[in-house]
């Protein structure tokens, strides 16, 4: 595919510095084929991990801001500098969350001063703001809603001239709100019955193995299994 | 897309029909002959590794082979002299690795975990569909089992599946304390179906359930007092010279420096080795996914099993470039999309087992019935709109925001247009023997999570491989905090052996391994040169390391 001749190639630049890349790749690849992968940090490659945040600017005066170089693609003329963001600690998950709580934990909550910037800021198009506002009501399982694709990538606090800390309380709110819910896995069922099938599956060759679990799959129990040959 | 008008007309004209077409089926000698004409693992193209401790009887891919006979990128003059000493040195940030962590924090033992890259940037951060257990209504543990031994081929290590599967609820119930967020109904969790599920049994968080299990566990050990050396990859075992894992030697990527530890135990949590892209598939993995582990262990004289066997997921996507090899998840199978060939035909069940779907797409492939992207790529179709045709307006939207998500940047919809998939290598099946404690066969080491093998056989269903790494995670924990031994001499003996025996057998290649990075990537194991060896030469120090730059990035949102 490097000889697909109808590949154009475009120029960028990366912290200043000039390269070409091939149209349609990423901003990752295109670092990679030149021999820069350490430009710009690195994790998933596949928009998740919140490693390769960048900022970008276009020539045109179109608009720029903070993208994922591992999703996004490159093009003519295109600026890239790196904007690596250093996580920082959360404040431990309380049980029962609300607003109070919150503001507790994190009494910056009300310093928002709704410039949005959090939510141009932010990759996953999350509705940063719109939940910061939710959170000072204490709406809170509309903010786990709300955060449930946050990949941590810190670029809405980075922005926040205010020290607000977003996705630090989103997380909050999530394992808060997660820790109170109860377990829902079912009881064992009896010993015995359990103990026979186990011996049903787990003796013999690996053939008679192999053929029983195809049986048992199909049914619920050696019981009905049993039955339904008779 | 318009690139593929007709196609894409054609499938939307024949959708309505084929809502309620039932499956393509296919028996089971069938399924053996598709699996050994098209599956990768069966191209032949293996050959016995010839060093190391099961040299001549290991079979496996060339590439594999390469990088098991591989010399150290040590320097032969180096000497490990520990500068850390920990009690239990967790090797891997990934999900198997904080688990341990997690399971050893009250334990009074100092816990250091080394991880390549960032802690949680790993497969487990990627996982998109989720988790199997069996909390239905009609399941069970039994059940469960069946299904993963049907569909490792029988293969799988018996003991470690019942392991797997007894303690599937104990881990849910583990997670959901720690804050993890399953769906929900009334009536307990919602549970998907997955390719070789004889019932209902997936768990999951929309499709982020791996996003959404890293980041709880990434945030408890946070909390923890476990220490964390992010940046630090492994890149030789030690032992004491008696067949004793005691510690390891990591290379500190940002200050390209060596770094000795001494441990009383050691946990290998590397994960898998799908940047190695083998056979030059494409990969669903992320950056740190290059087989190190097994590598390490090897030297260390552990067996590896099923290593003859990969996972290529059938989904991995084809359009856009950009995306290339990214997964598409099976639930969009599960929830009812279809796979088309480029006659607009379906050709195989898409909830038959991973390999055979994959298998079949390749065959559909080769046999000229593939899709040509203008980038020279070749899938077939998967039918996303069907899933809100079957399950109801906006449903693709609410469960697969992550998909949405990252086609809508390059303009695709799909829950109106179809999607372009081939298969992708996804997942190491084999891996490093270990028993139901998660001990390898040499003292003072563990191994848990892709690493390891034997427990699925030679296919892994979906959503077994996160219950895998909290059941076995967790094991690892449990065992070291009953066995551990006390702290022992550091050296690198077995290394030594292995490089006195590779000197007698001839023709070996150049390679370094582990090799840390994807080989397309350019990025290096590079010693940094000590400042007396050659005074004035820092070259290897200006490389720019990540936002290392002197430059200013601007204001993002200066054109607003
Ligand atoms: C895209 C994708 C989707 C998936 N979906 C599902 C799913 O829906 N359900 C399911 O059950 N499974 C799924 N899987 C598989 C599953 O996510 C992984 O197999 C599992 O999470 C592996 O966990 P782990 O802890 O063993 O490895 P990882 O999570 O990969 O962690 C290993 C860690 O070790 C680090 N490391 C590697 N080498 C070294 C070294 N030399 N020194 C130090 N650190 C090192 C890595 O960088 C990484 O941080 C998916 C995988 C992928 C890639
Ligand atoms: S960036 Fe900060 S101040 Fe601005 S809206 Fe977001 S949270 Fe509020
Ligand atoms: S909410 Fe903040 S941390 Fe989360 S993805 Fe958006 S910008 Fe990143
Ligand atoms: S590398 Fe993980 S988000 Fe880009």
């Amino acid at each position: 595919m490097k000889n697909n001749p109808e590949t154009k190639t475009v120029q960028i630049t990366v912290a200043g510095k000039p390269m070409e890349a091939r149209e349609g790749q990423t901003i990752v690849h295109a670092l990679w084929q030149a021999g820069m992968a350490s430009e710009v940090m690195t994790g998933c490659l596949g928009g998740v991990c919140g490693a390769c945040t960048v900022s970008v600017r276009y020539p045109d005066g179109r608009k720029g801001g903070t993208e994922l170089a591992c999703l996004h693609q490159v093009e003519e003329g295109m600026q890239v500098f790196p904007f690596p963001v250093d996580p920082i600690p959360t404040k431990p998950p309380v049980k029962e969350p609300d607003a109070a709580k919150l503001r507790e934990a994190y009494p910056t909550l009300d310093r928002c001063t709704k410039c949005e910037s959090c939510t141009y800021a932010c990759p996953m198009d999350i509705p940063v703001m719109d939940s910061v506002l939710r959170m000072q009501k204490g709406e809170v399982e509309q903010v786990a809603q709300d955060f449930t694709t946050c990949i941590h990538c810190g670029l809405c606090r980075a922005v926040c001239e205010d020290k607000v800390e977003p996705h630090q309380m989103g997380m909050w709110v999530r394992r808060s709100l997660g820790q109170s819910l109860p377990n829902m896995t079912p009881q064992e069922e009896p010993e015995g019955e359990a103990e026979r099938e186990w011996g049903y599956l787990m003796e013999g060759t690996l053939e008679q193995r192999l053929e029983r679990a195809r049986q048992f799959r199909t049914q619920e129990s050696l019981n009905s299994l049993e039955d339904s040959k008779e | 897309m318009d690139w593929a008008g007709d196609q894409l007309r054609q499938i939307e004209a024949t959708r309505r029909q084929r809502l309620d077409e039932s499956a393509p089926k296919m028996d089971d000698s069938k399924a053996s002959t598709l699996l050994e004409n098209f599956h990768p693992d069966f191209k032949g193209l293996e050959r016995l590794v010839q060093v190391g401790p099961q040299a001549g009887k290991l079979k496996c891919l060339s590439e594999i082979a390469e990088l098991l006979e591989a010399d150290s990128p040590l320097p032969a003059v180096f000497e490990p002299s520990p500068t850390l000493e920990t009690d239990v040195l967790v090797v891997g940030g990934g999900g198997a690795g904080l688990a341990a962590a997690l399971t050893l924090q009250n334990s009074g033992l100092q816990v250091t975990v080394a991880t390549k890259l960032r802690i949680g940037d790993a497969n487990t951060l990627m996982a998109e569909g989720g988790i199997q257990a069996a909390v239905g209504s009609n399941d069970s543990p039994r059940r469960h089992y069946a299904d993963t031994v049907v569909g490792g081929h029988g293969k799988n290590v018996p003991e470690l599946v019942r392991l797997l599967v007894e303690e599937a609820r104990p881990a849910i119930d583990w997670l959901t304390q720690l804050g993890v967020h399953f769906g929900r109904t009334e009536k307990g969790y919602e549970l998907k179906p997955g390719g070789g599920t004889s019932t209902p049994r997936v768990l999951s968080c929309q499709d982020v359930t791996g996003l959404e299990i890293m980041r709880v566990l990434r945030d408890a050990v946070f909390h923890g007092p476990a220490q964390l050396l992010e940046g630090h990859s492994a890149v030789e075992l030690c032992d004491d010279g008696e067949g004793r894992v005691t510690g390891a030697v990591l290379w500190n990527s940002e200050a390209k420096e060596l770094v000795t530890v001494s441990a009383r135990a050691v946990l290998l949590a590397t994960g898998g080795s799908g940047q190695l892209r083998l056979q030059g598939f494409a990969t669903s993995n992320h950056l740190g996914a290059t087989g190190d582990g097994l590598v390490l262990a090897w030297r260390q004289g552990c067996s590896l099993v099923h290593l003859d066997s990969f996972q290529y997921h059938p989904t991995g996507s084809v359009f856009p470039e950009a995306i290339a090899g990214q997964l598409v998840t099976e639930s969009a199978r599960s929830m009812g999309a279809q796979l088309l060939n480029a006659e607009g035909k379906r050709f195989i069940d898409e909830l038959s087992y991973r390999d055979r779907v994959a298998a079949a797409i390749i065959r559909e492939v080769s046999e000229g019935r593939g899709v040509t992207t203008p980038a020279g790529r070749q899938g077939v179709w998967l039918d996303t709109p069907l899933i809100d045709k079957r399950q109801g307006e906006g449903t693709l939207a609410r469960q697969f925001p992550g998909m949405i998500h990252r086609f809508k940047k390059y303009g695709i919809d799909p829950s109106t247009q179809p999607l372009l998939v081939y298969p992708t290598l996804h997942y190491q099946n084999g891996g490093v023997a270990i028993d139901q404690e998660a001990r390898t066969e040499r003292e003072g080491l563990w191994a848990a999570g892709e690493v390891t093998g034997g427990l699925h056989g030679t296919n892994r269903l979906m959503g077994n491989s996160l219950l895998d790494i909290i059941v076995f995670g967790r094991r690892a924990g449990e065992s070291i905090i009953s066995n551990i031994k006390d702290r022992g001499p550091v050296t690198l003996s077995a290394l030594s052996r292995f490089r006195k025996e590779r000197e007698t057998v001839s023709g070996l290649s150049q390679q370094k391994a582990p090799q840390l990075y994807p080989t397309v990537s350019g990025m290096k194991f590079e010693l940094k040169q000590a400042p007396l060896e050659k005074p004035g030469d820092d070259s290897f120090s200006q490389q720019g390391s990540a936002g290392g730059s002197s430059f200013e990035p601007p204001d993002p949102f200066s054109a607003r």
